[in-house]
């Protein structure tokens, strides 16, 4: 396929955490506002002149110092985030908005806490949501006072950012405009060949997580103009079509691996996929913007931390749904090494999805930088070739009948 | 007549097999790896040609296809596979009747399921550490300061066992000079080592579906000590195979190679 114009700006914009984007709206005085999950409502890091950045460790080596401050059983995105504040890298935010979802993660940003990695900044603040557990409405409650409480009144008094339901609106009109632009890319891969790979839509969605939402948002609708006529390989080079679902992946060279074993990457449910981070916000007009917001957060997550019985059926289902929509051969579920809750999930998973939904599944755990391990790249070839061989039986006895 | 290769770059060994276009073993070579993979592919590769005298050079193979963790590394291959699928095949035309392998490799440990007609039906990977590897026996050996084939029998004339607890390669190999140096029998300390390995291959053997019996494949499957462990901890009967039990991922991908060699001309 024709190169795509603005993949090689996409992978620049992804080698540093301080992007050239991010520098030119500091540069503008606008607000990075630092966040790593899910669970903290992104739109409501883009009010006025705010801007949100999702945490990513580029450019990471060792995991030593963070090791030595927290452990080696934490997971390697915690130690990374950790590893790479201490080196400075985080210094251009102005907060950083944690959860306390996952201990690791709780640890990471509390340390860097305790090691005084903002104090130059005499205006930053940091803060640590109480994420509940699962969605009704006491819950949406919650965390509709965590997120005024923690957010929406430290950047109104500290920074004097406009948080009123109109302000919120707005936020949500261009949080909106990226999210419909980037699922519209990745629709193109639910046809039989499509014009993009997974890879290159990994590409395209972690931009959007990580530079400001108005500025990235032209060169993202550039790349859907440019994909509706793009023309596929003729010669498909793919032998299977997976979906990748789990945990923690903001490393595309995972999605190249995966590529290279032979199989598309044609659905992403996993923590900076597109299924649900980027799903739009549907507003209505009888309530106020926070909670609804707040109620589809917690309605659409699909962390396994949400252990309710509905949830647990809702995320499984989830995927059958997406396995028909793009469809797919097979399954993979990876889990961030030490991933305590999709460790979990990963394991009844790779049975039951198999057993009771009758797909190919591989179950991995993987670190947090995959691309030099060969071990994966075996086990996902393996995994390719098996469905390639189980779809080869299966024309041949449909031939003999 | 036609000739199909395989090519199975292994982190310790490279291994060739040449089939015909009936699938009989014509030729076949095992060399240990270069650092550099297309070279150890290319020595391998050159050195089972040479024993089949219809052909004169790699290219005269009508297909090839490279496995292995330097699968992509192998010249003139039409294309690699995983060496999962290619164990998987090689032990089918060997042995259809065996369901499970444990397959011991230099660098990891796998165990596989094969279907009726020689493809993977579930695989499992222990691929965290060396522990119970081909590099594992390597360090034991140099340990005990006998070769592998030496260490590989010294369990089979043990009475008791001394057990190891140390699960990591390095400290293993230090837990086994301090207990050769305390003067403990050797004999007793590898049989020690080869149950502490049989007891790792469980989780693989379970993964695989063995019941009543299962193959090793592997440079491995040639420890007797080894063996005679996993039969006794695992309750399990390990089948032995006509064909060197290293060749089969090389065996499997000549064999892949010639079903698509033949399908393409057909």
């Amino acid at each position: 396929m024709k190169d795509l114009k603005h993949m090689i700006y996409f992978e620049q914009l992804l080698e540093d955490a301080n992007n050239e984007l991010v520098r030119k709206a500091k540069g503008d005085g606008r607000l990075a506002l630092g966040y790593t999950c899910f669970h903290v409502p992104e739109v409501l890091l883009n009010l006025g002149n705010c801007f949100s950045v999702r945490l990513r460790a580029p450019n990471m080596g060792s995991f030593d110092i963070a090791t030595y401050y927290m452990a080696n059983s934490a997971c390697e995105y915690s130690r990374a985030l950790l590893e790479r504040a201490i080196e400075g890298n985080y210094n251009f935010l102005d907060a950083l908005c944690g959860v306390d979802v996952c201990e690791p993660m709780n640890r990471s940003m509390e340390n860097m806490e305790l090691l005084k990695l903002h104090e130059n900044h005499d205006k930053f603040f940091r803060c640590y949501l109480d994420i509940p557990y699962s969605d009704d409405e006491d819950c949406v409650q919650h965390l509709k006072e965590q997120v005024s409480r923690k957010i929406l009144k430290p950047l109104n008094e500290v920074y004097g950012v406009d948080v009123s339901d109109g302000a919120i609106r707005e936020a949500v009109k261009v949080f909106n405009k990226v999210c419909e632009t980037v699922r519209a890319i990745g629709d193109f891969r639910k046809l039989d060949n499509p014009p993009i790979t997974g890879s290159e839509f990994h590409k395209i969605c972690l931009v959007s997580f990580v530079c400001p939402k108005d500025m990235i948002l032209p060169y993202l609708e550039e790349t859907l103009e440019e994909i509706k006529t793009r023309e596929p390989d003729a010669d498909k080079k793919y032998k299977a079509r997976v979906g990748i679902v789990g945990s923690e992946i903001d490393d595309p060279s995972f999605i190249e691996l995966v590529e290279e074993s032979g199989a598309l990457v044609v659905f992403d449910r996993f923590c900076y996929g597109s299924i649900p981070g980027r799903n739009q916000i549907i507003l209505t007009d009888d309530e106020d913007a926070l909670t609804q917001i707040c109620r589809q957060n917690l309605k659409e997550t699909e962390c396994p931390r949400s252990c309710a019985y509905h949830k647990l059926d809702y995320r499984r289902e989830h995927i059958n749904e997406l396995y028909h929509d793009y469809k797919a051969d097979g399954v993979i579920y990876e889990q961030m090494k030490f991933c305590t809750y999709w460790s979990f999930e990963r394991t009844l998973a790779s049975h039951i999805m198999q057993e009771e939904y009758d797909m190919n599944v591989l179950s991995i755990d993987r670190p947090y930088i995959a691309r030099s391990s060969g071990q994966l790249r075996t086990r996902v070839q393996a995994f390719v070739e098996s469905i390639e061989f189980k779809k080869i039986k299966a024309k041949n006895m449909a031939k003999e009948k | 007549m036609k000739y199909y290769g395989g090519c199975d770059v292994g982190s310790t060994y490279t291994k060739c097999v040449i089939l015909d276009e009936n699938g009989k073993m014509v030729a076949n070579s095992t060399i240990r790896s270069k650092i550099i993979a297309n070279e150890s592919a290319k020595e391998a590769l050159e050195t089972a040609v040479s024993q089949v005298p219809e052909l004169n050079k790699v290219e005269d193979l009508d297909y090839l296809i490279g496995t292995g963790y330097g699968r992509n590394k192998v010249p003139q291959a039409a294309e690699n596979m995983s060496e999962i699928s290619c164990h998987a095949m090689g032990v089918h035309v060997t042995n259809p009747n065996v369901k499970a392998i444990i397959d011991i490799g230099g660098q990891d440990v796998k165990g596989i399921a094969v279907d009726t007609d020689g493809t993977v039906k579930t695989f499992a990977m222990n691929d965290k550490c060396a522990a119970g590897t081909g590099r594992f026996f390597e360090s034991m050996a140099r340990a005990f300061e006998i070769s592998l084939d030496e260490f590989s029998n010294l369990s089979l004339t043990a009475k008791n066992v001394i057990p190891i607890t140390a699960q990591c390669t390095v400290f293993a190999e230090s837990e086994v000079i301090t207990l050769v140096g305390e003067g403990k029998p050797r004999d007793e300390i590898a049989a020690g080592i080869q149950q502490a390995v049989a007891k790792r291959c469980f989780v693989m053997a379970k993964k695989a579906g063995a019941t009543d019996s299962i193959t090793l494949t592997g440079g491995c499957a040639k420890n007797e000590g080894l063996k005679k462990a996993i039969e006794k901890v695992l309750h399990i009967k390990v089948l032995d195979l006509d064909i060197d039990p290293q060749l089969m991922g090389a065996l499997g991908a000549a064999e892949y190679a010639r079903n698509k060699g033949l399908s393409r001309e057909g």
